[in-house]
């Protein structure tokens, strides 16, 4: 695989995989599940190859304690694996959270509740942003739309993790996982973070040093609570993205995040069509959310109608985000065949109808 | 403009392959191309099948309802898929294995003998490629040249030794309908 400009015609999965390569991801651990066994499949031949790390763990949970141990050395480590079994892991990433580990999870998310199939779904939106661990912990979670997404936003959640250590999700989906589109690889513009101050490589000539999330000591604990928030406001202030089409003269802003970001910009362009003053936003960063740019686009009066895979998971925040000033409306279907551009284009007229503040649900 | 297609067949009849092929035919002629497979609990001997959705900019959406192409190479998929051709799409079928029915008057026919021409050719296996010259030679915007040019981009390194028999599959797929008239 190559790691230059040329053009490939590349699955989503060997994507993520071939661009955490070149991101200097030194060990891999992972469990198979689909939709995402590609990564591990690929990884599997590769890292080998290279004098890497692969490990095909025994279970999931397993597989994010060795990213854990492995990243506390201050190599670049990453598992990946679908919604069911990140939930596994959830007990991890508190942990890593909280002891700053810069551990990488990318999640390609399928149906659920439980062990639910395979075709995809955005039902993880609420398990990555708002955490399934225990405690107060924020983990930076990064949405591609396309396969060339997968490969910028994969060396991205390598960067972010070693800059702020803190855990990073990449929310993929099925459909991103199995679809092939012409990318990119380029070279991984970010630059090397010095781990040197924390890192554990051995104690020889140097102060010992531990990492560990037990807090006994009630003051230091509430004051590394404080400091895990105050880091995540600075991330929030530094690392926010989003992206906009047409939003300047927009009635009203389609939402979405991740893939179904391809179909709200093709409904756009349908309702501007047919006269309706249409726009889009979408979260690149789903946390930090773009929170402060939405209540803009809302005081300017703007209408949003939020779109995605799931019950309306995000549409919270959404609605928490225009604090009151403009309405929210919501598009969904909770798993299976993604919103088609016709279905999204008739759930907005009816919408529209409403003054924007329902839902339209589809099954 | 944006045109879509659906290739489908029996699992080990090169379906995802052909359908890869005729992807990266497009991004090499530097159009927009999106391939997605369906993926589940296949098994060899099920029905496979994968969407390529090709245009001028952007792609947006994927997995969509209806089709401009069906590319059809047995029983099944074409007793699912002529349904899910747009009015006044085509359905390109492999008669060697597709009985010659028109069950909807608002759709174009095209019946050809794909896995026929494999046979004669001497490999079965290359009826993904003549299935491919068939729908080059009805539909405009594949090419021939591009398909080959796929075919070479994907099956790298050994496989290259197959790439005569592929294009001889490729240009019998493209001649058969000239031939027959």
């Amino acid at each position: 695989m190559t790691d230059n400009n040329e053009k490939v015609l590349i699955k989503g999965n060997y994507a993520i995989a071939q661009a955490a390569i070149n991101a200097g991801c030194q060990c891999y651990f992972g469990y198979p599940i689909t939709p995402q066994t590609e990564i591990g499949e690929y990884l599997s031949a590769e890292m080998p190859k290279l004098g890497r790390g692969y490990v095909c763990a025994e279970s999931e949970i397993a597989a994010i304690n060795m990213v854990v141990g492995a990243v506390s050395t201050g190599v670049r480590a990453m598992t990946t694996s679908s919604s069911l079994a990140v939930a596994l892991m959830q007990e991890a990433l508190s942990y890593a959270a909280s002891d700053e580990l810069p551990v990488v999870l990318v999640n390609v998310m399928r149906a659920g509740p439980g062990l639910g199939y395979i075709y995809p779904a955005q039902g993880d939106y609420n398990q990555s942003v708002y955490g399934g661990g225990n405690g107060d912990y924020k983990i930076i979670v990064l949405a591609p739309s396309t396969v060339q997404e997968c490969i910028d936003l994969t060396y991205r959640a390598f960067y972010l993790a070693q800059k702020y250590r803190n855990p990073v999700i990449l929310l993929a989906d099925g459909l991103l996982g199995q679809m092939m589109e012409p990318a990119c690889f380029g070279e991984n513009p970010y630059p090397e973070v010095d781990v040197s101050s924390w890192a554990l490589t051995g104690a020889k000539g140097r102060e010992s040093r531990a990492i560990y999330s037990l807090g006994p000591n009630e003051k230091k604990q509430i004051q590394h609570v404080y400091n895990l928030f105050k880091k995540f406001e600075v991330i929030a202030e530094k690392e926010t993205t989003y992206e906009e089409f047409q939003t300047e003269d927009a009635e009203i802003v389609l939402t979405a995040f991740g893939s179904m970001t391809r179909n709200i910009k093709a409904a756009m362009k349908v309702l501007r069509d047919k006269g309706i003053k249409a726009g889009c936003f979408r979260p690149i960063t789903l946390s930090p959310f773009p929170h402060k740019r939405i209540l803009e686009l809302a005081t300017e009066g703007k209408n949003f109608v939020v779109v995605e895979m799931n019950m309306g998971q995000m549409y919270k925040d959404v609605k928490y985000s225009v604090e009151g000033r403009s309405e929210v409306g919501l598009i969904n279907r909770p798993v299976g065949e993604w919103l088609s551009v016709e279905e999204i284009v008739e759930a907005v007229e009816k919408l529209m109808e409403k003054n924007y503040a329902a839902s339209i649900q589809y099954s | 403009m944006e045109t879509n297609f659906i290739l489908a067949g029996f699992g080990g009849q090169g379906i995802l392959l052909a359908g890869t092929i005729l992807a990266n035919s497009f991004m090499l002629e530097g159009k927009n191309v999106t391939w997605y497979p369906c993926y589940g609990a296949e098994m060899r001997g099920g029905t496979v099948n994968c969407e390529i959705v090709v245009s001028d900019s952007e792609v947006s959406s994927v997995h969509k309802q209806d089709t401009d192409y069906a590319l059809v190479l047995n029983q099944q998929s074409f007793d699912k898929f002529v349904h899910r051709v747009k009015p006044g799409g085509t359905i390109v079928s492999n008669s060697t294995l597709v009985a010659e029915a028109r069950p909807r008057t608002d759709i174009k026919y095209v019946f050809a003998p794909m896995t026929q021409i494999a046979n004669e050719l001497g490999n079965s296996k290359v009826a993904n490629m003549a299935a491919l010259g068939v729908l080059a030679s009805v539909c405009s915007v594949v090419s021939k040249e591009y398909l080959a040019k796929g075919f070479e981009k994907v099956m790298s390194g050994k496989k290259k030794e197959l790439l005569p028999l592929n294009i001889k599959a490729l240009e019998s797929g493209y001649n058969i309908l000239a031939q027959a008239k």
